[in-house]
C-alpha cells in the first residue's frame, strides 16, 4: 500500500514537469503565433508601460512587448543550451566509456588527469576568463560549455562503465571476441545511457541558470538578441520604479528549469532505490 | 599515511601546473596585442606621432618578453608565478596581487557567512524533513527546495534587494563592505546553495534510518532522541565533502551577489575588470580561482581519509567516486 502511494508520488513529480514543458514548449515555440508583435523592433511612444491588455507583461525601457521577448528569448536559450549540452553529453559518453573499458592502462591515466585538470576551472570562472580574453558573446559561452560541462558525463560514463565490466555479460562477449567498439557500443553504451540521460536533464536545468547568470552578468548573449538573462540585465536599472519588467522573464527561467528538475527529480526515484525506507 | 599525502600534494601540483598552462595557452591565443592595449590606455603615446608609437611598442615587446619564442615566453611566465608576480592593473597601476588582496577579505567573509546559513538550513531542514517522512512537511520542504534549487540566484537577490531596501529601507545601497550590510547577501547566497544540503541530509538521515544498527537501537528500546543522534553522526561525513565543494561554488558563484549588492569582493573586481579589458586582473582571478579548487580539493581529500580510515584500505578508486 504504502508503496504504491510512493510510487503514484514519484510519477506526479516527473508527470507535472513533463505537463510543464509541454506547455512552455508550446508557448515558446509558438511565438509568432501567439504574438504578432517584433521582439526586436523599439517603439519609444510605448516606453515602460504597465501590464495591459495589448501587452500582458508590460513593456520595457525601448518600448518592446516583454511577452513577446520573453518567447523568442525562450527559443534562443532552450535551443542553445540543448546543443550545448548534448555536444557535452557525447563528448562525456565516449570519454567515459573508453576510459572505463581501458581501465588501468595509460589512456585512462591520462583521461583522468585530463578530467582533474578541467575540474579545477569552475565554469563560471572560465566562462569569465574567455568573455574577457575573447570577449563576450553567446557562442563563446556555448563552446566553454561543451569544452567544460563533459566531464561530469565522462566520471559517470566511467563508475558505469567499471561495473558492466564486472558482470558476467560482459565477460562472456569479451571471450566471443567482440571488438572495442562492440563491447562500447552493446556493451556498455545500453547501461550507461540512461543514468547518464537522467544526469543530463538535472545538468540542462543547471545550464539555463547558469547561462542566465552569465548574460545577466552582460557576459552572454548580447543585446538587441532576446534572452532571458540579458532582459532581465537590461530591466535591473529600473526595477525599483518598474519591478513588472523583470517578471516575464523570470517566470519562464523559473519554470523553465523548474520543468526539468521535476522530470530529473521523477527519473532518478525511479532509476535510483535509495528510499527504501518505509 | 605519509607516502599517501606526498603523493596527493604531488598529484595536486601537477594539476596545478597543467591548470596554469592551459590558462597561458588561452591568454596567448587570445586576438589583440597586450601591448597594443597597454599603449591604448594611456593616451600620451597613443595620440602622438606613429614612429614613436612603434618604438614604445618594441620596448614594451621586449620589456614583456614578447619577442622571445613562445617557450621562453612560457618559462618567463611561469617564473613569475612562482614568485607571485602577478604583473601590474592596466587601468589603475597598482599591482594586480595587492589588488586582489584588498578585496579577497570580503568575499571569504560574504562565502563564510553564507555556507554558515547554508548547514544551519541544510541540518535544521534535512533532519526534520527526514524525521517527517511521507508527512506534509517533508513533501512541502522537498518542493521549496525544488522551487528555490530553480530560481536564479540573482532573481532571489533582487527580490530580496527591492524588499528590503526599497519597501522597508532597512538596507543601505553604498559600496562598502559593513558587517551591517553583509546579512543580506550572505542570505541571498545562503538560500542559493540551501536546497542542495537540505536535499543530500535528508537523503542519508534516510539512508541511515533503514541501516540494522538502528533497528536494533529501536528494539532495544532506545531514547529516540538517542537514536536520531546516532544517526545523524553518520551523516557527517559527507557534509565534509560538500563543504568543500561548495566553498568552490560559493566563491566562484559569488560574482553574481557581489554584483548586485555592490559588495565589493574579488568577483565584482573580476567583473568590472572583464569590461575594462584589464587582462593582468583577469589573468590574476584566474589563477587564484584555479589555486582555491585544487586546494580545496587537496583538503577534502586529506581531511576525508583522517576520518573515515576505510578509504585507504579501499584504494584511491572510492576516494575519487565519493564527489
Amino acid at each position: 500500500m504504502l508503496k504504491k502511494i510512493i510510487n503514484f508520488k514519484k510519477s506526479t513529480s516527473f508527470i507535472a514537469g513533463i505537463i510543464l514543458l509541454c506547455i512552455l514548449f508550446i508557448l515558446i515555440f509558438g511565438a509568432s503565433i501567439i504574438s504578432p508583435l517584433d521582439p526586436v523592433e523599439q517603439n519609444a511612444a510605448e516606453r515602460l508601460q504597465k501590464p495591459s491588455l495589448e501587452h500582458p507583461l508590460g513593456t520595457d525601457r525601448f518600448g518592446r512587448d516583454i511577452l513577446t521577448r520573453t518567447l523568442y528569448g525562450g527559443q534562443n536559450t532552450l535551443i542553445s543550451s540543448v546543443v550545448a549540452l548534448s555536444v557535452a553529453l557525447l563528448i562525456g559518453l565516449f570519454v567515459g566509456l573508453v576510459a572505463g573499458l581501458f581501465h588501468g592502462t595509460l589512456l585512462d591515466a591520462v583521461l583522468m588527469r585530463i578530467i582533474d585538470v578541467l575540474l579545477a576551472f569552475p565554469f563560471m570562472v572560465l566562462a569569465m576568463i574567455v568573455a574577457g580574453l575573447f570577449g563576450t558573446s553567446l557562442f563563446h559561452l556555448l563552446i566553454v560549455v561543451a569544452a567544460v560541462w563533459w566531464v561530469s558525463f565522462a566520471r559517470l560514463a566511467r563508475s558505469i562503465a567499471l561495473q558492466v565490466k564486472s558482470e558476467t555479460s560482459f565477460a562472456a562477449a569479451q571471450i566471443l571476441g567482440a571488438s572495442h567498439l562492440t563491447l562500447i557500443l552493446k556493451e556498455l553504451l545500453p547501461k550507461a545511457a540512461g543514468p547518464v540521460l537522467v544526469f543530463a536533464t538535472f545538468e540542462l536545468g543547471t545550464l539555463i541558470l547558469s547561462i542566465s547568470a552569465l548574460s545577466f552578468l552582460g557576459l552572454g548573449s548580447q543585446p538587441p538578441s532576446p534572452e532571458w538573462g540579458s532582459m532581465l540585465a537590461d530591466g535591473r536599472d529600473h526595477f525599483m520604479q518598474t519591478p513588472h519588467i523583470l517578471l516575464g522573464p523570470s517566470l519562464f527561467v523559473i519554470l523553465t528549469v523548474l520543468a526539468f528538475n521535476l522530470i530529473g527529480e521523477g527519473l532518478r526515484d525511479r532509476l535510483d532505490p535509495y528510499e527504501k525506507f518505509e | 599515511m605519509l607516502l599517501i599525502f606526498s603523493r596527493k600534494i604531488l598529484e595536486a601540483l601537477l594539476t596545478l601546473g597543467l591548470a596554469t598552462s592551459i590558462l597561458f595557452i588561452l591568454i596567448r591565443l587570445a586576438p589583440g596585442d597586450p601591448v597594443a592595449i597597454m599603449i591604448g590606455q594611456s593616451s600620451d603615446v597613443a595620440s602622438s606621432n606613429t614612429e614613436r608609437y612603434e618604438q614604445k611598442l618594441l620596448e614594451l615587446r621586449s620589456e614583456f618578453g614578447l619577442n622571445q619564442t613562445i617557450f621562453q615566453q612560457y618559462f618567463i611566465w611561469m617564473k613569475q608565478l612562482i614568485l607571485f608576480d602577478l604583473g601590474d592593473s592596466i587601468h589603475t597601476g597598482r599591482s594586480v596581487m595587492t589588488e586582489i588582496a584588498d578585496r579577497l577579505p570580503a568575499t571569504i567573509l560574504l562565502s563564510v557567512a553564507a555556507l554558515f546559513i547554508q548547514i544551519v538550513l541544510g541540518i535544521l531542514l534535512g533532519v526534520l524533513s527526514a524525521l517527517k517522512f511521507g508527512r506534509f512537511f517533508d513533501h512541502l520542504t522537498r518542493f521549496l527546495c525544488v522551487l528555490f534549487a530553480s530560481t536564479p540566484g540573482f532573481v532571489i537577490g533582487l527580490v530580496l534587494l527591492s524588499t528590503f531596501a526599497v519597501t522597508f529601507s532597512t538596507y543601505e545601497i553604498n559600496t562598502e563592505a559593513k558587517l551591517s550590510r553583509l546579512w543580506l547577501p550572505a542570505l541571498t547566497l545562503g538560500m542559493i546553495g540551501a536546497p542542495q544540503w537540505i536535499r543530500t541530509i535528508r537523503a542519508n538521515m534516510l539512508t541511515e534510518f533503514g541501516q540494522p544498527y538502528i533497528s536494533s537501537a529501536v528494539s532495544r528500546g532506545l531514547k529516540y532522541r538517542r537514536i536520531v543522534e546516532h544517526a545523524f553522526k553518520n551523516t557527517l561525513l559527507p557534509i565534509v565533502t560538500m563543504t568543500g565543494l561548495s566553498l568552490t561554488t560559493l566563491i566562484s558563484g559569488a560574482v553574481v551577489i557581489e554584483s548586485i549588492f555592490s559588495w565589493p569582493g574579488i568577483g565584482k573586481y573580476a567583473l568590472d575588470s572583464i569590461l575594462l579589458k584589464d587582462y593582468p586582473v583577469i589573468q590574476g582571478y584566474a589563477l587564484l580561482m584555479i589555486a582555491l579548487v585544487i586546494v580545496i580539493h587537496l583538503v577534502i581529500e586529506i581531511v576525508y581519509s583522517f576520518i573515515d580510515p576505510r578509504i585507504h584500505r579501499k584504494g584511491e578508486e572510492n576516494v575519487k567516486k565519493d564527489y
